[in-house]
């Protein structure tokens, strides 16, 4: 650096006027005091006189462990919050130019406090410090769930959750049943794009990706029902994908389970697809079928493909699973449901969207008989 | 003894001025001054800003009954989509550094242009077109999954999500091009004496900002290549079903996509810290502290990334270190949050627009800065993950914090770039109506995302509508404040009065010549002696031509082979 530069930096520069008041000026410890006191009333409102499970009950056991950090962070992030605030609207009063303030007047001239700002580091340190052991701590109370008792698998579709049961041979759709007090271990994943599964007062939620199974585990411990509520967005109807955790009792729980299996006994039976109703079949598919399919050409597609040349397509000769395009081969699309590529002009083609099998779309026989009577007759008709 | 004669080295290079573009389209259109390309980023940003407004208006109209029904499902995937993308890509990253970025900090630091001004022409050149194809999307479906586009539903998204594709790989080029313009002119071009802890905390953030432009966006470009390709050619990088993995999506988004949150708060902390001073007659506090935070937060905003995939499915002890550095970075950003309070204390405060916006801003990114601590807490963050407490999260440090501190720089350079004068006590009003309608729109989200509201939803369910509805509500007044800043920008440019060279008395270098300021900056580059926050000191620049604050209409006489230090 040049002498010239070195010499005007020496230059002793105007004396400073002097600052208005002495000391951290009027009314600082006042006004200290007073947020101290705002900090403990808060305090005592988030631990004591409303917490979160006043709102939020706490149905499952991880819960509790997770309200505990959740309050403690709301203490000290609210006496944090008051504190800059208060400081900064107390600063903003006692510090603003006055009127009488002449027009050159300048503040206090202090660049720094090496020890007051060694404290705001020190102080946030330590308080990151206690809030990175506790939320360790309760991650770890989270990695030694125990489960296993009952050990379940939820799969998201769009727009529903599976439930499967090791004792059920179908799934069961929108409704989870647990028994209360019982742990367990519910392995998520999804049937198509990302999902994810959450229960707001269980406080868990894991996504449901494709190709990957992730596990929770939690006790429940407070009979009742809450929603199941799908936060991850997989497409136009993701706002109405919710289920239901029913919490049962034991009795209940059981209840409802020997029910189940004995619907999966007298369930099936033939389907005699010679005994559908095309005008009934018509109603239904205004229900079940219109949001992802029209009646238009193949191309014409919402979600999946138009329906209405299934039988007389040249340019789509066989149905989207590669079979022929007879009323069998429809209603095995029906039953089933499809996912996987589209078929229907040969081998190789993108994947299509999901379709749901029957148990999702709540078809009897009868609604899949009057369904591809239905389909049958709109091909014809043309 | 010229300036030149004390630094030669350093001066030679900018010592000679070319001369002015003299058709309409050399300065106005394709101009190479980095001021007139700062205008245009502002303009473009400017009008992406009031469409991705406007979309905001139609996501809080569809909400306020929870059947929606305004408009359709798709529709609305689409309008939240393009809403957050215009915002982020559109308006805040190309505002920042594009636009205050371009005009204040060649200014700030001496120089005479950016260090490589065909590069900034083609930076800002990407941009409007960039930002035409993101909203044209909407013309052939729009892209529905949010601004996140986690695959495999993007995959297949409507068509316009390619584009989608298109737009923000376009953006990420101009901004990665910025950055590397900014570092190098930053590092190399600083006028004579102006060492590091010289530079004003505004350049010290841009410095930082183009740090993470230059080294994340690739990413984000590595990305978004992989899916176009995936929808284009159908190549599985992400699609499980055919032996992708959508998890590396989320990995390569999030590396950027997290360091640009910092690329979007970055410049505003540098706006706050000129602004600060300014307005209180008062040295920053603690000016290293402000400035080597803003590295350290750079640095660790490129360990943290995988705190937004809590819930996605990873190793569990991998949440542990992301959980711990994402609760590190509070430190540096308490430091500069006290840094600035102590800059108040014992202030001459005067509450300019610009000083009540900087104020509002430290009031809201400090609460927003909290409930991101609540987030980085891994237990906590499952259960708020994919809620409405993000959306209300991200709008405290995004608009609480980014737009805040644009309006605070709006306000505060205004009469710099155009010469004149904004009416202040609209400014006021514009402030006040803006901090009450902000915190109506947006503090209800924390609590409905407690109590079980999902994300991007277009219906919901009946007991949430109450806020729902305050929050709507919000919105429109929080709008309608929008249009008092507007009104405020064209009256002043229409019959505003014309401003001094620095209305403000402020001591940074963009002050001491005329506003606006000429086609070559400076007629003679100043030498630096301090940095430029001791109010009540002679200002620490020696060389200044005094001409320059008067008029700068005729080029400017061949630098005179003397110049008396001393300011102007």
């Amino acid at each position: 650096m040049s002498p010239l530069i070195r010499n005007l930096e020496g230059v002793s520069l105007a004396q400073v006027t002097a600052p208005r008041t002495q000391g951290l000026g009027p009314g600082f410890w006042p006004v200290t005091i007073v947020m101290s006191i705002i900090n403990v009333i808060v305090a005592a409102f988030i631990i004591w006189w409303f917490p979160i499970e006043r709102w939020l009950p706490e149905a499952a056991a991880p819960a509790p462990d997770i309200d505990a950090l959740f309050k403690f962070m709301s203490v000290f992030g609210n006496a944090i919050f008051v504190y800059v605030v208060g400081y900064l609207v107390y600063f903003s009063i006692v510090w603003r130019r006055r009127a009488t303030d002449p027009p050159d007047a300048i503040g206090i001239q202090i660049h720094d406090h090496h020890k007051l700002e060694m404290w705001w580091t020190i102080v946030p340190s330590i308080l990151v410090i206690a809030i990175a052991i506790f939320s360790v701590r309760i991650w770890m109370n989270l990695q030694n769930q125990i489960g296993d008792v009952l050990t379940m698998e939820a799969i998201g579709h769009q727009f529903k959750f599976e439930f499967r049961y090791p004792r059920l041979k179908t799934s069961v759709y929108d409704d989870m049943h647990i028994p209360v007090d019982t742990p367990v271990t519910l392995h998520v994943t999804s049937g198509d794009v990302i999902h994810s599964f959450w229960v707001p007062e269980v406080r868990l939620k894991a996504d449901m990706v494709p190709g990957l199974i992730q596990t929770l585990r939690f006790t429940p411990l407070k009979v009742g029902t809450y929603r199941i509520i799908c936060t991850e967005f997989c497409g136009v109807n993701h706002g109405n994908m919710y289920a239901t955790l029913h919490i049962d009792s034991q009795q209940d729980f059981g209840h409802w389970l020997s029910a189940q299996v004995k619907a999966e006994g007298r369930g099936g039976g033939p389907l005699a697809l010679n005994t559908g109703q095309a005008a009934a079949g018509q109603q239904l598919f205004g229900q079940k079928c219109s949001s992802c399919h029209s009646i238009g050409p193949f191309e014409q597609k919402i979600v999946g493909p138009g329906l209405g040349k299934l039988l007389s397509d040249p340019t789509h000769p066989n149905l989207v699973t590669g079979e022929k395009p007879n009323a069998v081969d429809i209603s095995h699309v029906l039953v089933n449901g499809y996912q996987g590529p589209d078929n229907s002009q040969g081998k190789n083609a993108p994947a299509i969207g999901v379709m749901p099998n029957r148990q999702a779309n709540a078809l009897s026989n009868q609604d899949i008989a009057n369904l591809v009577a239905y389909l049958t007759s709109l091909s014809q008709s043309k | 003894m010229s300036v030149a004669a004390i630094h030669p080295g350093a001066v030679d290079h900018h010592d000679h001025i070319h001369p002015e573009p003299t058709t309409f389209i050399g300065k106005y259109i394709f101009s190479l001054d980095a001021k007139v390309i700062g205008i245009q980023y502002m303009i473009t940003g400017l009008l992406f800003f009031i469409i991705s407004g406007l979309l905001a208006e139609v996501v809080r109209i569809q909400l306020l009954r929870p059947e929606g029904g305004f408009v359709s499902n798709d529709t609305y995937n689409g309008v939240y989509s393009l809403h957050a993308s215009g915002m982020i890509w559109m308006t805040i990253i190309p505002l920042m550094t594009g636009g205050f970025g371009n005009f204040v900090m060649p200014l700030m630091i001496g120089a005479r242009d950016v260090a490589f001004p065909w590069l900034n022409l083609l930076s800002f050149w990407i941009f409007p077109p960039a930002g035409v194809i993101l909203f044209s999307s909407f013309l052939v479906g729009a892209p529905d999954a949010g601004w996140t586009e986690y695959p495999p539903i993007s995959v297949q998204g409507p068509p316009g999500t390619s584009l989608w594709c298109i737009a923000i790989f376009l953006i990420g080029i101009s901004s990665t091009m910025t950055g590397l313009n900014f570092m190098v002119t930053i590092m190399k071009m600083r006028a004579p004496g102006m060492t590091f802890t010289r530079m004003p905390l505004f350049v010290w953030a841009q410095l930082a900002t183009a740090l993470l432009n230059m080294v994340a966006t690739v990413a984000l470009s590595a990305a978004l290549g992989a899916l176009f390709i995936e929808r284009t050619f159908g190549v599985p990088f992400y699609d499980p079903g055919r032996g992708g993995s959508p998890l590396l999506w989320q990995h390569m988004f999030w590396f950027y996509s997290h360091p640009a949150v910092y690329i979007m708060i970055l410049p505003a902390f540098g706006f706050v810290s000129e602004i600060f001073p300014t307005f209180a007659r008062k040295p920053i506090f603690g000016y290293k502290m402000i400035a080597f935070s803003s590295i350290a937060i750079a640095l660790l905003g490129f360990m943290v990334w995988a705190h937004h995939m809590f819930t996605s499915g990873m190793a569990p002890w991998l949440q542990l270190p992301f959980m711990i550095l994402t609760m590190i970075i509070a430190v540096p950003t308490g430091i500069k949050i006290f840094s600035w309070l102590a800059t108040l204390w014992g202030g001459m405060i005067e509450f300019h627009p610009a000083m009540l916006f900087a104020l509002g801003f430290i009031v809201v990114f400090t609460f927003g800065g909290i409930t991101g601590i609540f987030l980085s807490a891994v237990p906590v963050d499952l259960h708020l993950h994919g809620t409405y407490f993000i959306p209300a999260h991200i709008h405290y440090v995004l608009f609480g914090g980014s737009i805040f501190g644009i309006f605070a720089a709006v306000y505060y350079w205004w009469p710099k770039i155009t010469g004149r004068l904004m009416n202040a006590q609209l400014g006021v009003w514009h402030f006040w109506l803006t901090f009450v309608s902000f915190n109506v729109t947006f503090l209800p989200m924390h609590w409905l995302g407690i109590l079980g509201m999902p994300r991007r939803v277009a219906q919901y369910r009946p007991e949430f509508q109450f806020w729902n509805d305050v929050a709507s509500i919000g919105s429109f007044v929080l709008a309608a404040s929008t249009l008092l800043l507007l009104y405020n920008m064209a009256n002043s440019l229409i019959r505003g009065k014309k401003s001094p060279p620095n209305p403000w008395n402020a001591r940074t270098l963009e002050w001491q010549i005329s506003s606006p300021p000429p086609y070559y900056n400076f007629k003679t580059i100043p030498a630096v002696l301090k940095n430029p926050y001791d109010f009540g000191e002679p200002l620490p620049y020696i060389g200044l031509d005094p001409s320059d604050k008067e008029d700068h209409h005729h080029p400017p006489t061949p630098p005179a082979a003397t110049h008396a230090p001393g300011h102007a």
